[in-house]
């Protein structure tokens, strides 16, 4: 379990998380949605302990303050939005460097299967930055499934924390890696991921929390969260939901302002 | 076999880590025999085989053989390793805290205040009474150095460091302006020098291992043998800030305390290298740039090669510069920067993609 309890985020004088409560079980993909300049990467920040921030984080029931820096690498792995590279680095290199102290066993094999799992099987010898910046994503994403690979740890649930995790990827890679989010949690860990595509997060997320204006505004299933009224007020323009008679699975159609109907 | 289908048979690149593990070993091969090249090289023409002839035979070595050997080229020719060790690891370290392959352990201000403290010995010690001149003699100007070395890094240190989070931008700026200041003042002082201070502080500002004695060794090498040898545990945190601050700290590094370490670390090993050896340029940027062709960036392996080969080629700039004008000496620092100025230029162009090789 992550419990974010009370949270403010002050950047200068601006509050841009402004007394947020927000969890995410394992065993489920949690999304964070919200408009641009909601606070959602803020909140995440908070959770990954990036940014100064006030308030309680607890992951497993201990707060981050508890933890050693290692130990947190250890139960938790994070893709920033955008991640720069120095220096000439391969692709594997750059994914063997989530390969900390606490991984035990073939570390290059993980290293590979890695790169398997997000689709960038034979980039091993690859320059990172020849990469396009998809490929760049996926790599990311590779090198911290290599930091928390095992879902389960000691019997404790380990966590991908993504900001954004498809935001530069087509469509295919972006079903091939909420795939992969859902298998993790299928495996006992947590995903927590910002996202931006509402029906990608209405496909693949179990929990969904909505930020608007630096305040959390709707947090539960997909079902009861996913709706017209809660979308529409927190992005601020006309949102229909449906979901189509053969299957239960909602959709989002933006609606545009002259045909809106209501 | 073509030569078309030679050229189109993809180039399976060789697993970097291996091959950087291989340059540990040929890189120290070089480094030994360089070493004895060293050794038996100089203007006077001693014989290194002679005396190592005599040796073995059980021959007692002639005074000159003696002094030459042991009392001059030995302390010179470890001298030269650490330093040229100091100086590329040092360099090797800045550029991955900078995450730039162009910085140098002059952002740290070791160099600006090394080089004050230089001329404030040079220039200031002249007023000091006889007795004290007599008992700090030569090394007057190497402990200034080191001394201004370590003061200037501490301060830029504390200026920029906020709540215990070292700001490496705020760093480099502040290390412009305190090298701004340290060229004002020792501007004063060159000017309140006479004729043959001018020439001590520009001799010293173009280094030389010439003035190499044991006392030296004694006391630089041991400091820059742990500075050089402790860099090599920064390795995987260098690696990590390669993906920025931020990621480094999510990947379990402790950031603040590895810019710490890498600071202190580069002001120990510069300081003393340039407190004894004066200014020598280059070999922090080239040697290190070099080794990333060549095997990658990868700092676990990157910092003992640079070590080792950075040692190399400052024994060999040594053997240039004593050969080149025998019986006189070239100060080493314009042979490297004879032979490194070329190959920065170059590194800046390929970087800006104006050149293509």
């Amino acid at each position: 379990m992550i419990e974010a309890t009370n949270i403010k985020v002050k950047i200068g004088k601006a509050a841009i998380l402004d007394g947020v409560n927000f969890t995410a079980e394992p065993g489920k993909v949690t999304a964070i949605v919200g408009p641009n300049g909601s606070g959602k990467t803020t909140l995440l920040r908070a959770i990954t302990d990036e940014i100064p921030w006030t308030g309680q984080i607890s992951i497993n029931g201990k707060s981050i303050g508890d933890y050693k820096a290692w130990e947190l690498a250890a139960v938790r792995g994070v893709l920033p939005q955008a991640a720069t590279l120095a220096f000439p680095f391969t692709v594997i290199e750059v994914v063997r460097m989530g390969l900390t102290s606490g991984v035990h066993g073939n570390k290059d094999g993980l290293a590979s299967q890695a790169l398997a799992r997000v689709g960038l099987s034979g980039y091993e010898d690859r320059f990172f930055q020849e990469l396009s910046g998809g490929e760049q994503q996926r790599a990311h994403l590779a090198r911290v499934l290599c930091q928390v690979w095992e879902p389960v740890l000691d019997r404790q649930p380990r966590w991908l924390l993504l900001d954004e995790p498809v935001a530069s990827l087509d469509i295919g890679h972006q079903l091939l890696i909420m795939r992969c989010l859902q298998d993790y949690a299928r495996r006992g860990g947590g995903v927590i991921a910002v996202m931006h595509d509402l029906n990608l997060t209405a496909m693949v997320a179990d929990a969904v929390t909505i930020v608007a204006r630096g305040r959390v505004v709707a947090q539960g299933g997909v079902q009861d969260v996913l709706n017209d009224q809660s979308l529409s007020s927190a992005y601020d323009c006309t949102l229909r939901t449906n979901t189509p008679p053969i299957s239960d699975m909602r959709y989002v159609l933006p609606q545009a302002a002259e045909t809106a109907g209501s | 076999m073509t030569v078309a289908d030679n050229l189109t048979i993809p180039i399976q690149r060789e697993d970097r880590r291996v091959k950087a593990r291989r340059a540990h070993i040929w890189l120290a091969a070089l480094l030994a025999v360089t070493a004895i090249l060293s050794l038996a090289t100089g203007p006077t023409g001693t014989s290194l085989w002679g005396a190592l002839g005599k040796l073995i035979t059980g021959e007692e070595l002639t005074t000159m053989e003696r002094v030459v050997l042991w009392d001059i080229r030995l302390p010179r020719l470890i001298l030269g390793m650490v330093i040229g060790a100091s100086l590329a690891v040092s360099g090797a370290v800045m550029q991955g805290l900078f995450r730039n392959p162009l910085a140098d352990p002059g952002l740290v201000g070791v160099g600006a205040g090394a080089g004050l403290g230089a001329i404030v010995a040079i220039v200031l010690g002249a007023l000091l009474p006889i007795w004290l001149r007599d008992i700090v003699g030569n090394y007057l100007v190497s402990f200034s150095a080191f001394f201004g070395g370590w003061l200037s890094t501490i301060i830029l240190y504390r200026v920029s460091t906020r709540r215990g989070q070292t700001s490496v931008a705020t760093m480099l700026l502040a290390g412009i302006a305190l090298g701004a200041l340290a060229g004002a003042v020792s501007g004063i002082l060159v000017y309140m020098a006479d004729d043959q201070q001018l020439r001590d502080l520009t001799f010293w500002g173009m280094g030389s291992l010439a003035g190499a004695t044991w006392a030296k060794v004694i006391v630089a090498a041991p400091l820059i043998g742990i500075a050089v040898v402790a860099s090599f545990f920064l390795g995987q945190g260098l690696n990590g800030l390669a993906l920025g601050e931020a990621t480094a700290a999510h990947l379990g590094i402790s950031v603040q305390r590895l810019k710490s370490a890498a600071i202190m670390i580069v002001a120990g090993a510069t300081g003393a290298a340039v407190a004894v050896s004066g200014g020598i340029g280059f070999i922090g940027i080239v040697v290190p740039h070099l080794l990333r062709l060549a095997t990658g960036p990868d700092h676990d392996t990157l910092l003992p090669n640079a070590a080792l080969l950075g040692a190399t080629l400052l024994l060999g700039a040594d053997i240039i510069s004593r050969l080149i004008i025998a019986p006189a000496e070239l100060p080493i620092g314009i042979v490297t920067a004879v032979l490194g100025a070329p190959v920065f230029l170059w590194i800046l162009l390929r970087r800006r993609g104006l050149v293509e090789f």
